[in-house]
């Protein structure tokens, strides 16, 4: 699984919370709420992701990246140190 | 008429024979109906339970995705039926504070979250975290007030199967109060799963496998071969509002809803009560100022169960009502559990404005004959006074008085 991997997961995922995505290209600098996500949908993409890579990350954790490209680094890391 | 009774500006229904008003009073006035083995996932475990499926709901254009992705099958059925009765009553007209919501119904969406269950497998560890919402039935309340920016109150209520009474009754409590000025009743989709058709099947209430083979002749309300209801996913929305509030927009009303009446057994358990049925009805005439012999309809609560449909036809007897027109909205649509109050009111309503009686589905040998019956073919007939009855496990009684727009 690598960091691109992840980020593909993350903006499936947020296309299934949001679905007026379809067609929005995803980069690492996209924040969540920007892209009209409130916060159950933000813990709802969170969860989904975490679903699809067998990964359970602590909540408070999650507060950390400021865009999905940080969050895409901290599923990462959690999965290497998991490794 | 009484001229401080609350008036009914809209109606919305969400049923397997026909939803929206339009497509529903055609089926109900050609007699249609829909049983079939039902399909609808986490419904059947090593069964073949019988009852009425809405299919898939369509999505309303002014309903957002995001909106719609998230709701369960109980808060789309809430969303389109509110959608067509608030634009039949032009509610965006009116201030958004003074109008409430009051959804009956308790535990409407344990088939939803039987299927959460069974898919996480006996783990939560991956719970989505919207279960913390959805497994409150006032998320309802929260996906209506949302979508339709409704900013008096919203709650629900719970009395089993006269749950959708209970809300009409509340709504219309809310609006002759002055709490709102416009109240909207809502008879939430009962969404049951295979646990709960199993545990309605073993206490002896839901209908038997008789008519396993011919689906179609199950559901019998007050005929002799009667055995059980038979369930039906509906769902329906009655916009209650104060005469005054509905000229302010020049609305023609369908009617008012002219009294109520509750009454408790004081029994916890399913078997019916011909003096609680009697107090009820009693209390509603007693409050609408109608005499028995004034009502010239009575849609009963008539679910097919031997001991119910009994004990309902004496408590009519009982009050006088024998004379009256009399059919069963059961036998088309099935019974909604939570849903039927509100979806039997809006059926008299809508038959109120067609100026006819829907037939009686299956009613081959009718346990009583003193009754006018609306057997096999529609009657045209002119509604005056009408009289809708629910009654629930737990000993609840309701009865409402409806009088048309004449």
């Amino acid at each position: 699984m690598t960091r691109s991997d992840i980020l593909e997961l993350i903006a499936r995922h947020t296309r299934e919370i949001l679905p007026g995505l379809d067609d929005h290209l995803f980069v690492d600098t996209n924040r969540l709420v920007e892209l009209g996500a409130n916060s159950v949908d933000r813990a709802e993409i969170a969860m989904l992701v975490q679903e699809s890579l067998g990964l359970s990350v602590p909540r408070v954790e999650l507060f950390g990246p400021k865009n999905i490209g940080e969050l895409a680094e901290l599923f990462l890391t959690k999965l290497h140190a998991v490794a | 008429m009484q001229s401080h009774s609350p008036v009914i500006t809209g109606v919305g229904v969400l049923s397997a024979i026909g939803s929206g008003k339009a497509a529903f009073t055609e089926a109900m006035l050609d007699g249609r109906s829909a049983f079939g083995v039902m399909q609808r996932p986490g419904r059947q475990r090593e069964s073949a339970y019988l009852g009425a499926e809405v299919g898939e709901i369509a999505c309303p254009p002014e309903i957002a995705r995001q909106t719609w992705r998230a709701a369960s099958l109980s808060a789309r059925a809430a969303l389109v039926v509110l959608h067509e009765a608030w634009n039949e009553a032009g509610l965006d007209a009116v201030d958004p504070s003074r109008i409430g919501l009051i959804v009956g119904g308790s535990n409407v969406q344990q088939r939803e979250l039987t299927q959460v269950h069974e898919a996480h497998g006996g783990s939560s560890t991956f719970l989505r975290p919207t279960y913390a919402l959805s497994f409150m039935d006032s998320d309802l309340c929260g996906f209506c007030t949302a979508q339709f920016g409704i900013r008096g109150m919203a709650y629900t209520v719970g009395g089993a199967s006269a749950s959708g009474q209970l809300a009409l009754i509340q709504a219309a409590q809310a609006v002759v109060g002055n709490q709102v000025d416009v109240c909207i009743a809502l008879g939430a989709m009962m969404d049951l799963s295979h646990w709960e058709c199993r545990g309605l099947r073993a206490i002896g209430a839901m209908g038997s496998d008789r008519f396993a083979n011919e689906p179609s002749l199950a559901c019998r309300p007050f005929d002799r071969d009667h055995d059980g209801f038979i369930f039906g996913e509906s769902c329906g929305a009655v916009v209650i509002e104060s005469r005054q509030s509905s000229k302010r927009r020049g609305i023609v009303p369908y009617g008012t809803l002219r009294g109520w009446g509750m009454t408790m057994d004081g029994n916890r358990n399913p078997n019916p009560s011909m003096e609680g049925e009697v107090r009820a009805i009693r209390q509603a005439l007693d409050a609408a100022g109608c005499t028995p012999s004034q009502v010239d309809y009575v849609n009963p609560h008539g679910t097919g169960s031997v001991a119910g449909d009994e004990t309902e036809l004496k408590a009519l007897h009982a009050c006088g009502l024998t004379g009256v027109h009399l059919n069963a909205t059961k036998s088309l649509v099935g019974h909604g559990l939570s849903a039927a109050g509100v979806v039997e009111g809006i059926a008299t309503l809508l038959q109120m404005r067609a100026g006819a009686l829907h037939p009686t589905r299956n009613l081959d040998h009718p346990i009583d004959d003193e009754f006018n019956w609306v057997r096999d073919e529609p009657v045209q007939h002119q509604i005056q006074n009408a009289l809708t009855l629910s009654m629930g496990f737990g000993g609840i009684n309701t009865a409402l008085c409806w009088s048309g727009a004449h």
